[in-house]
């Protein structure tokens, strides 16, 4: 279980410090899905920096089945937005899988398994001898996807992984992704600022505020079953009442600004 | 697979999808304009020179190469250009390796940055040509004082674009190989140095055509060897023709070798100079 207790997150020092997080807690279930959820420069990134251990906490403590978190660990595995810059452009599809490989000495006999196997999962099988700039900004996720879950993480942490893609490439994505975590039953945090993409993919919805100082405004549980169908009344119910709830964020916002 | 569809050319045409082949001319174009750009210059030079200018001042293509001829059968010129050659590759290659050995270091370790960087800010102003006087005080008019030159004039390009190759390395593309397992040396040597290598590469190309451009005036201040004592001793003797000789041949040498270190870049690093944008 990943354990957040109390975490607040102050960056810099004095004058120029700023609070983005303030008393956050949250217990996320082994094989759980969690999206994060909330407006631009709530704190999603920072939040998810802090569980990839890429980020220290002010006060607070993160854990993972009761152990500290100090830093990067290969039980937890990031996803970028950004796919082209978080791949390596002089590899290949085949050699970008086989990096973490190499690099946690899985013996070379069973490397090529693991390589078909996950390239396969994701469908990028027949694409291993391309470099990534071969490759659609869908199908660079994708490798992305199969690099990670190939060192068998117990966590990823996707950072609006799919903000990039055309509508039609990210429904896709987002049914694959959901079966992999039905698959690998891996626990997923998840950012988005897209209700509908939260709603369609998790279990629980962490709604954060507007910072400074933001917090959980909410954690929903989405008890739809899947797949998920965005025209189902059950879907649009949740979904305005997370809209309403935005909207308050926004206004907050608003006052400030004005 | 037998649609009668009008919606262009060979759609649903059976068979495997081959891009139409371009045709002779489309493929030749490049080079015929090359031919064409080259021709038309040197007819109007010839006829400039010869008709309208004062053919002493300006030989035409004719009289260069009657230049050229006894100067290409004594081996005059090939011994110039040799000794050039040889000094611009010895500096090159010694300012490079240092630039790229320190540039890493200091796109890595920002102590080692903040205190180099001032000093270099200042030094990178300083032109080889400024440094001739001091050159030949340090190192005699020997061989020595031109790798220096060279060598000077190479460091700051390649300096430079290492430091900043090192560090624009997405951050990203960091941390994602930190989440594989990859301990901070992998990541310098497995991530961050191949992240680079275009940056370098650019770098080592413009100071390579910038070695070229240095090592003239070092030759025609400090040495009795070489294209630029050639163009030298030329201009002290008023032979225009004979620097004609010399400046198209310094062209010609900077431009071959350019292609050469493309190919040769191509040949052995082609994985490394893709740049990915973002998405
Ligand atoms: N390294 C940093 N130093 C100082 N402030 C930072 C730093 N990183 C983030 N912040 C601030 O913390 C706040 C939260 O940033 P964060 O990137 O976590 O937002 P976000 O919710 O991911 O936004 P978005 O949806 O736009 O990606 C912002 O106000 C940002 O300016
Ligand atoms: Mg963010």
């Amino acid at each position: 279980m990943l354990k957040v207790e109390s975490v607040t997150k102050i960056y810099g020092e004095q004058e120029a410090s700023y609070l983005a997080l303030e008393d956050i807690a949250i217990d996320i279930a082994d094989g759980e899905f969690l999206c994060l959820l909330g407006p631009s420069g709530c704190g999603k990134t920072t939040l998810l920096n802090i569980l990839a251990g890429f980020e220290s906490v002010t006060r607070g403590r993160v854990t993972l089945d009761r152990r500290d978190i100090r830093g990067p660990g290969q039980d937890r595995v990031m996803f970028f937005q950004d796919a082209g810059s978080a791949l390596f452009p002089w590899l290949t599809v085949e050699e970008n899988v086989n990096f973490g490989l190499k690099l946690r000495r899985t013996p070379k006999a069973e490397r090529g398994p693991i390589i078909d196997r996950y390239l396969t999962m994701v469908g990028l099988d027949t694409h291993r001898g391309k470099f990534p700039t071969q490759l659609s900004g869908g199908m660079r996720q994708r490798l992305q996807i199969a690099r990670a879950l190939a060192i068998e993480p117990e966590i990823l942490l996707m950072d609006e992984p799919f903000a990039a893609l055309d509508a039609l490439t990210r429904r896709r994505m987002h049914s694959f992704l959901v079966d992999i975590w039905q698959q690998t039953q891996k626990t997923i945090v998840f950012v988005t600022h897209d209700i509908s993409e939260s709603i369609l993919l998790a279990d629980r919805i962490a709604i954060m505020g507007v910072g400074p100082g933001s917090r959980f405004e909410d954690v929903i549980r989405v008890e739809l079953p899947r797949p998920r169908d965005p025209g189902d009344a059950a879907f649009g119910e949740i979904y305005r009442s997370i809209e309403r709830q935005l909207a308050l964020e926004e206004s907050k916002l608003g006052d400030e600004a004005g | 697979m037998t649609t009668t569809s009008t919606a262009g050319r060979g759609a649903g045409r059976p068979g495997p999808a081959i891009a139409p082949a371009r045709s002779v001319v489309e493929r030749l174009r490049p080079l015929l304009m090359v031919l064409a750009s080259l021709a038309i210059f040197f007819v109007l030079w010839q006829f400039l020179s010869t008709f309208v200018l004062n053919p002493y001042l300006i030989p035409p293509p004719t009289a260069v190469a009657a230049a050229f001829v006894p100067m290409a059968e004594t081996g005059e010129i090939f011994k110039h250009v040799s000794i050039s050659l040889v000094r611009v590759v010895i500096g090159f290659v010694l300012g490079s390796a240092l630039a790229i050995v320190l540039g890493v270091v200091m796109g890595r370790m920002r102590v080692v940055y903040e205190l180099l960087d001032p000093i270099i800010e200042f030094m990178r102003y300083l032109s080889p040509t400024a440094m001739i006087p001091i050159a030949v005080i340090w190192f005699g008019i020997g061989e020595n004082s031109k790798y220096f030159l060279i060598f000077w004039g190479t460091f700051f390009f390649v300096l430079i674009n290492t430091i900043a190759g090192v560090m624009r390395t997405p951050i990203a593309r960091q941390r994602a190989a930190e989440c594989l397992g990859a301990s901070e040396f992998q990541i310098f040597i497995l991530v961050v140095i191949p992240s680079a290598v275009p940056y370098i590469v650019t770098g080592m190309r413009v100071a390579m055509a910038s070695s070229f451009m240095s090592i003239i005036p070092a030759e025609m201040l400090a040495a009795d060897s070489g294209l630029g004592y050639l163009l030298q001793t030329a201009g002290m003797l008023v032979q225009t023709d004979r620097i004609f000789v010399a400046l198209a041949t310094i062209s010609l040498l900077g431009f071959i070798t350019d292609r050469l270190f493309r190919l040769l870049v191509d040949r052995t690093l082609r994985r490394y100079m893709a740049f990915v944008s973002a998405g």
